[in-house]
């Protein structure tokens, strides 16, 4: 006999829209009079659309950003001579690259990294304004702004990616390019260079909180769709005034692994297991190449490098031997 | 008795899948059941091999420990205990334990009058350790393609893996898993912040609502979820990233030879494009 | 477990785009050898299906029987020998029925001889290929440290072309000329010559034409201060060659490296020496051999920039980890091993052979 598993919503009730709790004065009107419904998405979540808030903050950061993806756009078509059919077929290719090594930290030619130098200051301002516009709602709503300060951390590591190390580093060059694959050929050079990436120990954090946040959501998630029919997912009220979904939820997780968190304390593990994932990234990014130059040497260096039994015969450089390179 | 204020009226019997009232008892706060039994058998079994095997390596050091699976000369065959055969005992336990855990959550579930939920999801889980360990080296035809158990040992065959295939970052499914991954954690991060934004508001002020929840992301971006839906679209999240990890791995070697940049030739050679040789 | 048609239609709709996904891509079983401890994943992995093609195209054709090295020297017998002078008339002819099978069957002797007369070096492919004997003896005696015994002939790279098929030219830098945006910085492009990675498309120019450094990785776990390391540019450069290096021996990273630690020579596999004298090998081949040619060969045979074709590592491997999977053609053609050179023999008295006047045209094998 089949079960509903708390997957789909089978049977959508559609009441009055919701306008959006009322915002105290100093804040526009919300843009959207009649939200809109799409069943689709009410499979899944909520079906209604809108209305949207369209402060000062937000319309800045918009034109911004979409300035910044315009003209990042407007350089990958000109790299393939404008044709649009190129265009669609390279696009995964294609990129808009920082300045070459030998600029330094100087405003370089539009076409050698000037203009990367411009998206780059562009989606920054953006996305800064974005983070202001997260605040100031969080603000007007009366809520806490625990959405701002982990979106700081994501702003973190962007920053540390775009500005801070190349900075350190004295040159942009080391900045990463605006593309699909060679963003990642990026990521593989930049572990090349640096001496494996896997050995660098913020690295390692970084990806246990990845995982790990990975881990905690699929937990979570689970948990609250398994208790769903005692109202699992009514997190707010449950917090306050604990039910028998929290009860279960605990116990679930108590019998099992012998400790367990609460209804609020869950979103807090949550909150910090997602959140150090680009903090510590980001420092990891930030030490490499400044502080350390070869992980894998670094970690011979602290014993934490595994060692092999030797299989291959004896070799050595070539380059030592014939006196140069 | 390690019980919370409220815990006493939810032990009651039942839920078992294995052994009726035999296991059905608590120690402590874990919950035993017959699943717990083999867990603990499996976990004790596997983890002295662990230490054992370590005994027998050149070091205690414990980023430096490792197992390392069989030569591939081997096969599927079972390798003497020390050339890898020792990898293969622990790897049988930490299936068995893992598989042993899913179960004894199962009847957890049961008990508590719960879905299945967390016990599925954690078997996508098993699943993505079984195609590491299983599928992929008996599709390749040897035990020794698994990976060693080992903290950075197991890094280097990551590392190693993926040179096979020249530039890993290219393998569409592996894209597609990077993506779920960074998309989980922060759909995490927002959801985490979200219900604690509504429960400690501005200073001085009231918890709020679902609806300030609801208004808080409809502001930002024109939609919010709703609380139903954040645990679906997370658990999918996570399940996705976990799917297509598990896909990534089991296609390359098996399903794919060379470096997986040259997969992508089937896009840039459609007959679509009218232009060849490529650029 | 009922499921609704609804479901079924979603899990078909998966299916098939895990089918087409998976039509574009191999299937098993593949041949995989280990080639490191065990557990650290250093593997190459064959698809039998595509070593069935690679074994056709590296069928060696079958040698002559050896010539008769007695007898008097084609130096001496024929007119413009300027290379091989010292091998007897015999050889020379086996030697040049052997060069037009490996380089031009089709076309036949003309393809570098014009006309009657056999001494004429007024056909570009004729100074071109005397220059490439020169190169074939020049790798084969002072490449050891890469060719080993094994050595190359002219059909390791010919393989019965007139132009080999793997070559390559100096990519034009900017394509799209314009200066106000759209610089492809030499990378980006789904280019053959990097297997279709978006790595700089043109890792030959500076590291098989000119000598410019091809390690990045630092020898030193902690920044040296006032010295400034590799850029990320410099190092997908070297990544771009490597790609190449893989695709033209058909193997993969870890056939010279053990990639915890690319950098480091100690404890690594020996294969990674090898290639660190065909790097040499193959600047000299281009910068003795080639470009000086660059006069000589027609506008036709030459690339976008003017320059001359040159050689890379997949010129003679051509997707094998050794040319003709290491057969040896050197030992059925010695000559080509080593520059033999000739002096002319001193007048001969009244009892030698007297010396032949006119160049003997050789009859051309059927």
């Amino acid at each position: 006999m089949a079960q509903y598993q708390n997957l789909f919503t089978t049977v959508q009730a559609v009441g009055p829209l919701h306008h959006g709790v009322p915002l105290g004065h100093g804040n526009s009107p919300r843009t959207g009079k009649v939200p809109a419904i799409v069943h689709l998405f009410g499979r899944l979540g909520n079906a209604q659309i809108g209305p949207i808030y369209l402060g000062g903050l937000g319309l800045a950061s918009l034109i911004l950003g979409v300035l910044a993806f315009n003209i990042i756009g407007f350089n990958m078509l000109a790299s393939v001579n404008y044709d649009p059919i190129q265009f669609v077929r390279q696009l995964f290719w294609l990129s808009l690259e920082p300045p070459g090594p030998e600029n330094g930290l100087g405003l370089a030619p539009l076409n050698q990294g000037g203009w990367w130098q411009i998206v780059g200051s562009f989606l920054t301002v953006s996305i800064l304004l974005w983070w202001a516009r997260t605040y100031r709602r969080a603000r007007e709503l009366g809520m806490g702004t625990h959405v701002p300060w982990a979106f700081a951390a994501a702003i973190w590591l962007f920053l540390v990616l775009g500005l801070f190390r190349p900075v350190l580093m004295g040159s942009w060059a080391e900045a990463v390019p605006f593309g699909i694959f060679p963003h990642l050929d990026w990521t593989a050079a930049f572990s090349l260079r640096y001496g494996n990436l896997f050995y660098n120990p913020f690295h390692a954090l970084s990806i246990a909180f990845l995982y790990g946040s990975t881990l905690l959501f699929a937990m979570h998630g689970a948990t609250i769709l398994a208790v769903g029919r005692y109202g699992g997912e009514r997190e707010i009220e449950q917090i306050t005034d604990r039910g028998t979904a929290s009860e279960r939820a605990a116990l679930f997780w108590r019998w099992t692994m012998g400790f367990n968190a609460t209804m609020e304390s869950i979103h807090r593990w949550a909150w910090w297991f997602a959140v150090l994932c680009p903090l510590t990234g980001g420092i990891g990014i930030l030490l490499t190449g400044t502080v350390v130059d070869n992980w894998y040497l670094w970690a011979i260096k602290h014993g934490v490098a595994p060692p092999y039994p030797a299989v291959f015969p004896e070799v050595m450089d070539p380059a030592l031997m014939n006196g140069g390179k | 008795m390690a019980m919370l204020n409220f815990e006493k009226k939810y032990r009651v019997r039942g839920g078992t899948l294995v052994g009726g009232d035999l296991f059905d008892f608590w120690v402590g706060p874990f919950y035993v059941g017959f699943f717990g039994v083999t867990t603990l058998f499996f976990t004790l079994l596997g983890t002295a091999m662990i230490l054992w095997g370590a005994s027998q390596g050149p070091t205690w050091n414990l980023w430096q420990i490792s197992i390392a699976p069989p030569d591939l000369s081997y096969g599927l065959r079972f390798a003497p205990l020390m050339e890898g055969g020792l990898w293969q005992l622990i790897t049988v336990c930490a299936l068995g334990a893992f598989g042993s855990w899913a179960l004894r959550e199962v009847e957890i579930c049961r008990k508590l009058g719960m879905g299945y939920h967390v016990p599925v999801a954690f078997s996508v889980a098993i699943l993505a350790y079984f195609t590491l360990v299983v599928v992929r080296p008996v599709l390749l035809g040897a035990w020794g393609h698994g990976f060693p158990y080992g903290i950075f040992s197991h890094l280097d065959w990551v590392s190693n893996v993926g040179y096979q295939y020249l530039h890993f970052h290219y393998n569409p499914a592996h894209m597609l898993a990077v993506s779920f991954f960074f998309a989980t954690t922060f759909a995490l991060s927002l959801h985490g912040a979200l219900v604690l934004s509504a429960t400690n508001p501005a200073p001085g002020t009231e918890v709020k609502t679902p609806e300030h929840e609801d208004t808080f992301f409809r502001d930002i971006i024109g939609y919010s979820v709703g609380t139903l839906g954040i645990h679906r679209l997370g658990l999918f999240l996570a399940l996705a990233a976990v799917l297509f990890s598990a896909l990534c791995i089991v296609i390359s070697g098996p399903f794919w030879s060379r470096g997986w940049p040259e997969w992508w030739g089937w896009w840039l050679n459609l007959p679509i494009w009218s232009q060849w040789p490529l650029t | 477990m009922n499921t609704t048609s609804r479901t079924r239609r979603w899990l078909g709709l998966a299916a098939l785009a895990s089918l087409t996904l998976l039509a574009a891509c191999e299937r098993p079983p593949m041949e995989t050898v280990q080639h490191g401890y065990r557990g650290t994943g250093m593997v190459q992995v064959y698809n039998p299906r595509a070593l069935v093609e690679l074994d056709k195209a590296n069928v060696v054709p079958e040698a002559q029987p050896p010539a008769d090295a007695s007898g008097p020297k084609a130096g001496a017998v024929y007119q413009n020998v300027q290379v091989l002078g010292d091998l007897s008339v015999g050889e020379f002819t086996r030697l040049m029925v052997a060069m037009t099978a490996w380089v031009s069957p089709e076309q036949g002797c003309t393809y570098c001889h014009a006309g009657a007369n056999f001494a004429d070096d007024s056909l570009y492919t004729k100074v071109v290929a005397r220059k490439m004997v020169q190169m074939t003896q020049h790798i084969n005696s002072s490449y050891k440290s890469h060719v080993k015994e094994t050595g190359v002939t002219c059909y390791t790279c010919h393989r019965g072309q007139p132009v080999p098929k793997e070559i390559w030219f100096t990519a034009k830098s900017e394509p799209y000329g314009s200066n106000f945006m759209g610089d492809k910085a030499g990378q980006n492009t789904p280019a053959d010559s990097v297997g279709l990675a978006s790595l700089p498309y043109d890792p030959f120019t500076p590291y098989l034409l000119g000598a410019e450094p091809i390690r990045v990785q630092p020898q030193n776990a902690l920044p040296i201060s006032g010295a400034k390391g590799e850029s990320i540019q410099r190092t997908e450069k070297t990544y771009a060659l490597m790609e190449h290096m893989s695709s033209g021996l058909g193997v993969n990273c870890t056939y010279c490296h053990n990639s915890a630690n690319f950098g480091g020579w100690e404890g690594g596999p020996p294969q990674r020496v090898t290639a660190w004298h065909g790097i040499r090998m193959a600047r000299d081949v281009n910068l003795a051999y080639m470009e000086p040619l660059t006069d000589v060969f027609p506008a036709h045979r030459k690339g976008e920039l003017g320059d001359v074709a040159k050689a890379n590592c997949a010129t003679c491997h051509q997707g094998a980890y050794k040319p003709l999977f290491g057969q040896s053609m050197l030992k059925d053609h010695p000559e080509l091993a080593a520059y033999r050179p000739y002096a002319a023999a001193p007048p001969a008295d009244a009892a030698a052979a007297p010396a032949a006047a006119e160049p003997a045209a050789p009859a051309t094998k059927p």
